[in-house]
């Protein structure tokens, strides 16, 4: 329960974040095609990434090593329980991305260099340490309360990727913060068009509370949503997010209005909805559709058997046999925790870059004003836009089901 | 009415946990003085083990004193390797202990396994209900009360009818003039302990069985939920930790029920707020005790 970690967290000087999103990444394998990206204004045009080429490079096999000034990556990650599921391989997936690259000749001659320092109890001095280093632009972890301390430490010069978020206030374009997926605002709102779309016009929401990050702000979305396109909401209920196992009072309640026909709709933890559904069929509701979003397939159950026909909507799908899975294995992330999430560690570094050709110039300032020009970008986890937006890309939103422990895309929304 | 009935059984079930680990840190509170907030390990390294043991054939059955055993060496451990070197030591050096223990534990766990959940399998049985009336009574509800009852009763048994509990007890009321008596202060403490970790372990195999995973904070709701219910009890007091966790467990139930479903989110702090009324009219809690001398 909640106030037990706040409890907690006054009695033992601070515990547990809670947080939001989470993200995995993948996508139909890069569907890039290794063109050149546009130039996106911000300077002088430049010749694009040639993503397909990064990702098919072999290490045993490379061109001459590049020898013209590197391009410098700083990530400031969050290797704790809360996000260490997704920063940790995150920080194994970006350097091995960057010795692709150098293997395949550069970036215009120039090779990447990775530097991955723990963001900590101080992000902020994790990016002054980068900054002293020579970081161009910053891969950052997926919570605010180290993303806002980094934008502070860089003067809101440097661009910003929180690479594994849907916090759709974390995006700033103004500030150089950028998301590199969908919001939460995005994701749930898709979730809530595909369920009205199967017919469903009844729904059960799980939540924190209105307005709460992630736990709160993707049902609010799901509802507006649901209820525009005239769905009813039969019940809402509370629950502690990542923390509550026990559902018997919200079951009881549910039990009492429900027919077994309505789609369920929450961002919990897989573990919590299975415990959930569990306690809902004991009580005879056995024919509801489980809705979730990115967070089902943030904790490594994604695919136990008790979340068998469960619908989510991940950020990316990493195709059996494709480059990008080759990728994975290659960087030891395709056995982690999160490999759907690290597309998204591998789009947020070629975003940098591709600031840096787009404006032809080294300066981060200036790279982040064409970071937000930047647009069509080819990514590894799908189409990638800044112009225009405040730094959350419109991104379609895969909406998939488990089945027999891989996913099964039952259609796209919006894009 | 059906529905407070369902809600009290519900209620019962959660509280039946709390107890269990209430008493746990209760027995060792009781002796040392130790309000242990490393009670919680108890179950995260059992729970880790259960991980595994799951992904090595195992099954609920064998799991089940796989989780005990390894509840009540933990507990030994820890008192052995921490807790026996600062027994001379303030309450708040003992109390920065624990927490320590705490720390480290989880540390490594995500350092060396995962910072990602681990899944554990919930037994098919998990959510079967038995229609009673109108009620639909959780078999697991029902369990976790009856093997509460069956743990609690033993508990007793072993405190007021053994020479192990009649130690305990002497030490607990009288610690130095059980040593004077002839009691050795070492097995005393370490039967302490154990009892904890059998206590914790029995706490434990509900509390991963409902939650069907681990992490590598996976005992700090459980220790948090223990502790509480052990104050609300009346720290000390044996009788009062299973007040306590029964107590705590209803109130969580019923007040979500209870409250209209706009502000059920604030079931928590009406929790609380009861709790603060308590300590305001009973500050000692629903037990008091006399304070004990620690070891």
């Amino acid at each position: 329960m909640k106030y037990r970690q706040l409890l907690a967290a006054l009695v033992a000087l601070s515990l547990i974040a809670a947080a939001c999103g989470s993200d995995s990444g993948d996508g139909d394998t890069a569907s890039t095609s290794g063109s050149d990206t546009e130039d996106s204004g911000g300077g002088a045009a430049s010749a694009g990434i040639d993503v397909d080429a990064i990702l098919a490079a072999d290490l045993d096999n490379c061109v001459d090593a590049p020898t013209g000034d590197s391009i410098q990556v700083g990530a400031v990650l969050d290797f704790s329980e809360a996000a260490g599921f997704v920063d940790i391989p995150g920080a194994d997936v970006m350097p091995y991305v960057a010795d692709l690259i150098n293997c395949t000749g550069g970036i215009d001659g120039r090779p990447v260099e990775v530097n991955v320092r723990e963001a900590g109890d101080d992000p902020a001095l994790a990016t002054q340490e980068l900054i002293d280093w020579g970081a161009q632009f910053f891969v950052g972890p997926p919570f605010a309360d180290a993303t806002l301390p980094m934008a502070q430490a860089g003067g809101g010069e440097y661009a910003i990727f929180a690479a594994a978020s849907t916090e759709p206030t974390l995006a700033d374009a103004e500030n150089n913060t950028f998301l590199v997926t969908f919001d939460d605002v995005g994701q749930s709102s898709a979730s809530a068009q595909f369920a009205w779309d199967q017919g469903l016009t009844e729904a059960i929401i799980f939540t924190e509370g209105e307005g709460v990050p992630y736990s709160g702000v993707n049902p609010d979305a799901f509802i507006e949503t649901f209820e525009g396109l005239g769905g009813t909401i039969i019940s809402t209920q509370t629950y502690g997010w990542f923390v509550d196992t026990d559902f018997s009072s919200q079951a009881n309640d549910v039990a009492g209005v429900a027919d077994g026909d309505e789609v369920f709709f929450s961002a919990a933890a897989n573990f919590q909805i299975t415990a959930l559904k569990a306690q809902l069929e004991g009580q005879g509701l056995e024919g509801i559709t489980y809705m979730g979003t990115d967070a089902f397939d943030a904790t490594g159950t994604l695919f136990d058997p008790e979340a068998e026909g469960f619908i989510h909507t991940p950020h990316a799908i990493v195709e059996p046999g494709s480059d990008l899975e080759a990728v994975l294995a290659g960087s030891g992330t395709l056995e982690s925790d999160a490999p759907n999430f690290m597309p998204l560690y591998i789009d947020s570094m070629l975003l940098g870059i591709q600031g840096i050709l787009d404006c032809g110039c080294d300066e981060p300032a200036d790279i982040a004003e064409a970071v937000k020009n930047i647009s069509g970008f080819p990514g590894t986890s799908g189409e990638i836009t800044y112009a225009g937006t405040n730094g959350i890309p419109p991104k379609a939103v895969d909406i998939v089901q488990n089945s027999d422990g891989a996913y099964n895309v039952l259609g796209t929304i919006g894009g | 009415m059906v529905e407070l009935l369902q809600n009290i059984i519900d209620g019962l079930g959660r509280g039946g946990i709390y107890a269990l680990l209430a008493l746990g840190i209760a027995v060792v509170f009781g002796i040392m003085h130790l309000l242990n907030f490393a009670h919680g390990e108890l179950i995260t390294i059992p729970g880790y083990l259960t991980f595994w043991a799951f992904n090595n054939g195992f099954n609920w059955w064998t799991v089940v004193p796989l989780i005990i055993i390894s509840a009540v060496i933990t507990s030994l451990v820890i008192e052995r390797i921490a807790f026996s070197r600062v027994r001379g030591a303030t309450d708040f050096t003992l109390l920065l202990t624990s927490f320590g223990i705490h720390f480290i534990v989880s540390a490594l766990f995500l350092v060396y396994v995962s910072a990602s959940v681990q899944s554990i399998p919930r037994p098919s049985w998990f959510a079967d209900t038995i229609a009673v009336g109108q009620l639909n009574l959780e078999v697991f509800d029902l369990l976790v009360i009856g093997v509460t009852i069956v743990v609690l009763a033993g508990t007793t048994w072993l405190l007021q009818r053994t020479m192990f509990g009649l130690a305990l007890r002497a030490a607990a009321d009288d610690f130095d003039t059980a040593r004077l008596m002839g009691i050795n202060s070492d097995s005393v403490i370490r039967g302490a302990f154990a009892l904890s970790g059998f206590l914790a372990g029995v706490a434990g195999i509900f509390w991963l069985m409902r939650a069907g995973s681990v992490t590598p904070s996976a005992g700090l709701n459980p220790m948090i939920s223990g502790v509480l219910a052990a104050l609300i009890g009346g720290l000390g007091s044996l009788k009062g930790a299973v007040l306590g966790g029964l107590a705590l467990g209803m109130a969580e139930v019923l007040i979500r029920s209870w409250l209209p479903g706009g502000i059920s989110q604030l079931t928590d702090g009406f929790v609380f707020v009861l709790i603060a009324l308590l300590f305001i009219f009973r500050p000692g809690g629903l037990l008091s005790v006399p304070s004990v001398e620690r070891v």
